[in-house]
């Protein structure tokens, strides 16, 4: 009984950072319709971030998060000025935008992959940070893994609770129940837009710098995540931020009892056999309105 | 008028720009072309392991005036590429650097996969190889005359390691492998020898490249309480395994992952709970005064230390390439011939081929006080093994 109550966690704890990636994935795409594929590559800037910070200074990693989060907001806002808004201004079906931005997208992905390599090299990097294991209710967890996954928590909640409950989050979901309907009610996207890619970019630095506490970075270690972000957002529905969190978890649950079950090296199986079946039973995603 | 005067402008920069560039350098340096990872998963290990030790060498070549030629010092031109952990690409790099820039010579890329796609194209046009990361039996099969492995094969390696469980008292072993070559063939040596020693495998499993999460594996490890750990892993996983084995609190009386444990940055991350976790190593510095002055090269250019394992046969394989040329000049034939047939003076100690295996010990190193040491067997040995590893803390 033991085992499986650990493992349960274990794939929360695994869940609540995909959930998190994916929300910040979701805003790009629910939202506007960027299909960002280099989000995993933001990620990797705030691991890395947090990596230099505590390197250099010793700062606790919980210090940089509130750094990691303001400095890739702004990188978010710069990249949606510099390489989207044209596109979204020219681009008016949207179709033709979603195609093309995911070129864009795969062009930041290449730059920023390799900016870190010219700064920091291809090399394992990592440290050590509350590293010791606690004991909760007699299951044993690392620290370090316990708090990224509050961290996730709290990230992905503040979102939620961020957007139904003040007026900025009623405009962003106006935005992404109908585009037209919110500029006719005179909510200014262009402001808008600019700020949530932001937001969507700081959630994936916020990821990073957790992940940062629990494993090795490397300027590769981003792609995987946009893989399992964009299998989140599908299975919990475009635009759904509660279905984002939901999807996380659950395929962290999945793949934890399924590769205890079977075999790690079917991990992918398992995830996309969960991403079948919601597709084929629920087409739309889990938390899809109508 | 003027297009003239530019033509004649032109012809005589030509010429007398021509005439003081071969002035200038008496000899054409040496070309030798590679394509290695810098990007995507096989970088951290390619970075480590390959690629500074190709920088270093030529480095150093160079600062000494060159390689003797036929009694000219002629530098050398590293023509390094990315091949972003892409087999396709690795080939392709490779193919133009053979037959469009007519390379002098290559060296190899990293890792098993991209050296068993890479060799049968080198020796296909005639190019000697001496693999540093290459651990396939199936390549050393192949009999490909031109390729030399500088890495002990698995079946070497995993003796060596079944020599020393038995020789400690285990009875179980549970083990977990990347469904990759690497992982299959070391697994295929690993099971008959450990059987042939009497040890029993409790567990058995496989995982992915790039897995995030190996705690549902080690916990069903754990419930069944073997004497020894094995994972015949590749860096970011090895990590991975120790950190969510202490985690656990799993305490087998020995823990043995295979690449990267060697790795600087495994104690880094690991901190002082490296200790006693023994792996893949075949040096340290103490190992020889040669070893130590190589390491000590390595640190002063890249602020980094080498690995304890492949680095230093990445670096002599290095030795015996420059010791080729500077005795049989850049003929690949006999640059082959002379690999092949002689006993060479290396960091590592003497070193000789059969056929494209390196006569070289399967060895098992160690933390032990700070730093990864050979452990086993007990003639190679810069540090006593020590058993049961301490607990994690």
């Amino acid at each position: 009984m033991k085992l499986w109550i650990e493992l349960l966690a274990s794939g929360l704890i695994t869940g609540g950072i995909y959930a998190l990636v994916a929300m910040g994935l979701n805003l790009q795409y629910g939202l506007m319709r960027i299909l960002n594929v280099s989000h995993g590559e933001f990620l990797m800037l705030g691991a890395y971030l947090t990596y230099w910070a505590y390197v250099v200074t010793k700062a606790s990693p919980f210090l940089s998060l509130p750094v990691v989060f303001v400095a890739l907001f702004g990188s978010g806002i710069l990249i949606h000025r510099l390489c989207f808004r044209r596109l979204a201004a020219t681009t008016p079906e949207v179709e033709a935008f979603e195609a093309r931005s995911l070129l864009v997208a795969f062009g930041l992905m290449f730059l920023v992959q390799n900016l870190a390599l010219l700064i920091w090299g291809a090399d394992l990097r990592g440290y050590e940070y509350l590293s010791r294991t606690v004991s909760l209710a007699g299951l044993e967890f690392t620290a370090n893994r316990l708090v990224a996954f509050a961290g996730a928590l709290v990230f992905s909640l503040g979102l939620i609770v961020l957007l139904r409950t003040t007026l900025l989050g009623k405009a962003v979901r106006a935005m992404m129940q109908s585009p037209t309907g919110a500029l006719l009610v005179g909510i200014d996207v262009p402001r808008l837009h600019p700020m949530v890619f932001g937001i969507g970019l700081a959630l994936a630095g916020v990821a990073g710098a957790l992940l940062s506490m629990v494993f090795e970075i490397s300027p590769s270690m981003g792609e995987p995540y946009t893989v399992t972000a964009l299998i989140v957002i599908t299975l919990g529905g475009f635009g759904s931020l509660t279905g984002s969190l939901v999807g996380g978890l659950l395929l962290g649950v999945v793949e934890a009892l399924g590769t205890h079950l079977t075999n790690p090296s079917l991990r992918m199986v398992l995830s996309y056999g969960v991403f079948v079946l919601v597709l084929i039973t629920r087409p739309r995603g889990l938390f899809a309105r109508g | 008028m003027m297009p003239v005067l530019i033509w004649g402008l032109t012809v005589a920069l030509m010429l007398f720009g021509g005439t003081l560039d071969v002035l200038a350098q008496s000899a054409p340096p040496i070309k030798i072309g590679y394509a290695i990872s810098r990007t995507g998963p096989f970088a951290p290990g390619a970075q480590v392991t390959q690629e500074p030790n190709y920088v270093l060498w030529a480095d150093q070549v160079n600062a000494a005036g060159g390689l003797t030629v036929k009694g000219q010092k002629r530098k050398i031109e590293l023509m390094g590429y990315d091949d972003r952990s892409e087999v396709e690409t690795a080939v392709r790099t490779f193919e133009k650097l053979m037959t469009t820039d007519k390379v002098d010579l290559i060296l190899p890329p990293w890792g098993s996969g991209m050296n068993f796609a890479v060799a049968p194209l080198a020796n296909r046009h005639g190019y000697p190889m001496l693999a540093p990361t290459a651990l396939s039996m199936k390549l050393v099969e192949m009999k490909l005359p031109n390729f030399f492995s500088m890495l002990p094969q698995p079946y070497v390696l995993m003796q060596a390691a079944a020599d020393m469980l038995a020789a400690k008292g285990v009875k179980t072993v549970a083990v977990i492998f990347m469904d990759d070559l690497f992982g299959l063939e070391n697994i295929a040596a690993f099971e008959p020898v450990v059987k042939a020693k009497g040890i029993a495998i409790v567990e058995k499993k496989s995982y992915p490249l790039g897995v995030k999460d190996l705690s549902p594996v080690l916990r069903a490890i754990k419930e069944k309480n073997p004497d020894a750990f094995v994972g015949l892993t590749y860096p970011p996983d090895t990590i991975l395994a120790s950190k969510q084995a202490k985690e656990i609190s799993f305490n087998p009386r020995v823990f043995f992952t295979a690449v990267g444990t060697a790795f600087p940055v495994y104690r880094q991350v690991i901190g002082a709970d490296a200790e006693g976790v023994t792996g893949i190593g075949s040096w340290s510095s103490k190992t020889s005064p040669a070893a130590r002055a190589y390491f000590e090269a390595h640190v002063k250019k890249f602020q980094k230390e080498p690995d304890r394992w492949a680095s230093a046969h990445c670096w002599a394989s290095l030795q015996i390439l420059q010791a080729a040329i500077e005795k049989v000049g850049l003929d690949r034939k006999a640059i082959r011939d002379y690999i092949a047939g002689n006993e060479h003076a290396t960091i590592l100690g003497p070193i000789r081929f059969k056929g494209s295996e390196i006569q070289f010990p399967g060895t098992v190193s160690q933390w032990v006080g700070g730093d990864f040491e050979v452990v086993w067997p007990p003639d190679r040995a810069t540090a006593q093994l020590v058993i049961p590893k301490p607990a994690w803390k």
